[in-house]
């Protein structure tokens, strides 16, 4: 019964505020709204479906807080997950540092999970090129040598967000039509433990 | 048990034979006097209560392990062992009134008149308006400071900030040493509550007092920024640093030499220490410190819920001068709000939940649902629109405290984040269990209902099947066809007080002690305007600090104002508080609430949840 519905697992992750809830917003519901900022409180999941070819495909999507808060209990949201999407503001080298620190945690703990790095927010470098704080290139080679895909995404204009989603979704057929069909199991029901601090893998 | 419910008309009980409370249930009058023993009041569960039976502010002091709290069936290991004893804490309380010193305030003059629990008191204390001198007026410091009625800031006991309700941290940071001075010369012992009064003539509390407002208020008379949103994963913002203390400063907050001296001119500075945070407050409200103590609680048991008590403790054990804003960021709105919602909201003064009004049959059919949707690992089911409970289905032998809901209130309240998707959020309930974490799924049944659906698991993994009680709550709703029933209701959340049918009466909170479940009806003119709205607050305020005043305690309270009289009562089952016209009389007033009670009696079973179900 656990992961009805999904046949993906796929997890957001990111600095606060770099836009992930508004990527998920526009990809599921095609608006942005500008307002003011909302932060996750935990995480949210959506179920978006997808078609690749005469396939569909329910990508479920887990939408996490950025908040160091959560940092330690993030590993239940990714566990499992098909596809991390690793966000970085492109207007702000810090939150790349901060993405490179999640590469980092998927690629000790989740050997089967395929990453895509997808720089946020490029319709203010459309305002003003300066703006820029994660230089293109850098990222390339950084992507490159973890394996990933890179993407530069406007959830406000929509630019490249349908295409990530849809290039998750394509990766998802191409590389499970190989596997043996195992239940996606989003969670492990087995395993229970106390407090949460002290269980995750980089404490 | 309980069968005979209103059979025995007009039964009564002769005044004064006031039966202990006891919690067991007896018959139920049609009208509640004093004599009815708890359990049988208007709004008594039927079946055994929801919540983990409360009082009021005591309960809040309690231990964050209180024995009361019943256990998380997983996570019992590293139980908080907190040095604080009950007894320390209402000694604490109860030395607070010789602690102030210097304060002939109205207050006290209230209550030297109220010798028969009757209050009249000066027109200067409730013509508030009238405070204001030319003098103050010119003081840009004043100006400031009148924007806002109540500071509160949480500190680490190194002295970092961690929270400032206006202003931002940094500039709060500059007055940590005077802060801390203070808190050190307060302190006696840790989780104290201490609390100073300025505004007062210089010398003793009053100076220390005095120095506390010069340290919060200076730098802001210069700087006087709104805290923004924490850029760059909160660390805080840049800011000039604030200027030094301006020379005469002491006049910042001046006694006007008037003939009646009102509780508008001073401060009172309250300290909740709860070992690793310092709360403080620093407030111009007609609040008792004990009420005032009792919001900062309220602040921190937000951060518990955040973090949990055991790590909390863990962190500033391994590192004592932590900056705790790191953990922190991005929650102050959630602060920010529950702090507002006190202000307005009368659920934290009654420390009881309010039900949204609805048909008996509705809310049996919305429980069963609930209760049907059931999964092992589910402890709470709570159904809420607004600020109000429309059901909850709890675990047996499971109680959920009143403060633990107000929490989650207010966490929903405060996000529209979750009106998206579904939440699944690691969220610690305090009062049940502060050394860690349940998960909590949260998400509207509508998107254009307010109708808010909290699941509450033990098991961080089990979100699929707890999403599935969800989707299993939403079709049994469904099948019983109440849908339609629940939209109608939720049209008039709040039901008018003109519907009781006395034409004096203006407002009114009743809350039954044995369910922890109060009513209200909308506040209407003419308490309309967000000042007059809090005014009225502040009022039912003021009688509830009187009638738990810990040294003299009063069980009637008959107030007459300019603008309004009100009536309190408080027995060991009940705790009634009504506004009325000022023009009324109190044998009026009494009439009118025989009146209430029978009213309230008759609508009980749309206005509280009479037979709450468990799993
Ligand atoms: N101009 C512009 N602003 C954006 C874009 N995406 C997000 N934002 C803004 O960035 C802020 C943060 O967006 P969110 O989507 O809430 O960020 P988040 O990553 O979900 O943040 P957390 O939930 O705290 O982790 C909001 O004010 C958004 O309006 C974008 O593509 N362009
Ligand atoms: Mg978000």
């Amino acid at each position: 019964m656990s992961g009805r519905r999904v046949d993906a697992k796929v997890v957001l992750l990111g600095q606060e505020g770099v836009g992930k809830s508004s990527l998920v917003e526009r990809c599921a519901h095609r608006r942005f709204r500008p307002g003011p900022y909302q932060n996750t409180i935990g995480a949210a999941f959506v179920a978006k479906v997808m078609s690749v070819g005469d396939q569909t495909v329910t990508l479920g999507i887990w939408d996490t807080a950025g908040s160091e808060r959560y940092e330690a209990m993030s590993r239940i949201y990714y566990r499992g997950a098909r596809a991390a999407v690793v966000c970085y503001d492109l207007t702000d080298s810090s939150s790349f540092q901060r993405a490179k620190f999640w590469v980092n945690e998927l690629q000790n703990c989740e050997e089967g999970c395929r990453i895509y790095l997808c720089g946020t927010k490029s319709d203010l470098l459309e305002e003003d090129r300066r703006k820029r704080g994660v230089d293109f290139h850098d990222v390339q080679d950084y992507a490159d040598e973890i394996k990933a895909e890179l993407f530069e995404t406007s959830s406000k204009t929509g630019q490249s967000v349908d295409e990530l989603f849809q290039k998750v979704a394509e990766d998802y057929v191409h590389f499970t039509a190989f596997q043996v069909m195992t239940e996606e199991k989003g969670v492990d029901l087995g395993q229970r433990s106390g407090a949460y601090f002290y269980s995750c893998c980089h404490h | 048990m309980a069968a005979d419910v209103h059979k025995k008309k007009g039964w009564e009980v002769p005044n004064g034979s006031l039966a202990p409370g006891d919690g067991q249930h007896a018959e139920r009058s049609e009208s509640p006097t004093p004599g009815l023993a708890q359990g049988t009041e208007p709004g008594a569960g039927q079946e055994g209560a929801m919540f983990v039976h409360t009082r009021s502010y005591e309960d809040l002091t309690s231990p964050e392990d209180g024995a009361a709290a019943a256990r998380s069936p997983e996570e019992r290991r590293g139980e908080p062992a907190e040095p604080t004893s009950m007894e320390q804490i209402s000694k604490d309380f109860s030395e607070l009134s010789t602690q102030l010193t210097g304060m002939a305030l109205d207050l006290e003059e209230e209550m030297r008149q109220s010798k028969e629990g009757k209050l009249e008191p000066s027109p200067q204390t409730t013509h508030r308006d009238s405070v204001l001198s030319g003098k103050e007026e010119e003081d840009v410091t004043m100006d400031a400071w009148r924007m806002h009625r109540k500071h509160v800031f949480v500190l680490s006991e190194a002295g970092k900030p961690v929270y400032s309700r206006y202003g931002s941290e940094e500039a709060l940071s500059s007055t940590m040493g005077v802060m801390m001075a203070l808190v050190s010369f307060l302190e006696a012992e840790k989780n104290a509550i201490r609390s100073i009064h300025a505004g007062t003539a210089l010398g003793g509390n009053g100076m220390w007092g005095l120095m506390a407002c010069l340290a919060v208020l200076l730098p802001w008379a210069t700087l006087a920024v709104p805290r923004g949103r924490l850029v760059a994963g909160g660390r805080g913002c840049s800011l000039a640093p604030p200027c030094s203390p301006g020379e005469p400063g002491l006049q910042v907050c001046p006694r006007p030499s008037r003939g009646t001296p009102s509780q508008a001119d001073g401060y009172k500075v309250v300290f909740v220490r709860r070992s690793p945070l310092v709360l403080v407050a620093v407030a111009r409200t007609r609040q008792s410190e004990q009420e005032i103590a009792h919001e900062l609680l309220y602040i921190y048991y937000q951060i518990l819920s955040l973090l949990t008590w055991t790590q909390l403790n863990h962190i500033f054990q391994q590192k004592q001068n932590y900056d705790l804003r790191r953990l922190l960021a991005g929650s102050e709105r959630i602060t920010d709000n529950l702090l507002d919602l006190m202000a307005h909201d009368p659920s934290f003064l009654m420390g009881a939940v309010r039900c949204l009004p609805l048909a008996a049959s509705v809310r049996d059919a919305v429980s069963t649902s609930l209760q049907q949707a059931k999964a092992k690992s589910l402890v709470f089911s709570i159904l809420l629109s607004g600020n109000q409970l429309v059901s909850l289905v709890r675990k047996k032998d499971q109680f959920l405290h009143p403060i633990d809901l107000h929490l989650l209130f207010n966490l929903i309240s405060s996000s529209s984040s979750f009106r998206e998707g579904e939440a699944w959020t690691p969220i610690c309930l305090p009062k049940f269990n502060s050394s860690g974490f349940f998960h909590a799924h949260i998400s509207y049944l509508e998107q254009e209902m307010d109708l808010c659906l909290l699941l509450v698991s033990t098991d961080r993994e089990d979100f699929f099947t707890v999403s599935d009680c969800k989707r299993r709550f939403q079709e049994r709703l469904r099948r019983r066809g109440v849908h339609h029933a629940l939209q109608e209701a939720l049209r008039t959340p709040f039901y008018s007080v003109a519907q009781v049918g006395i034409p004096d009466l203006r407002h009114f909170i009743y809350k039954s002690k044995s369910s922890g479940l109060f009513t209200s009806p909308e506040i209407e003119a003419p308490y309309v305007r967000e000042e007059e709205k809090e005014r009225l607050l502040g009022l039912y305020q003021y009688l509830h600090s009187r009638a738990h005043n810990s040294s003299r305690p009063l069980k009637n309270i008959y107030f007459t104002g300019p603008r309004e009289n009100l009536l309190a009562w408080v027995t060991s089952a009940f705790e009634l508080y009504i506004c009325y016209s000022p023009l009324g009389t109190k044998a009026g007033a009494i009439s009118a609430v025989n009146k209430l009670m029978k009213w309230i009696r008759k609508e009980e079973d749309r206005l509280f949840i009479l037979t709450p179900q468990t799993y």
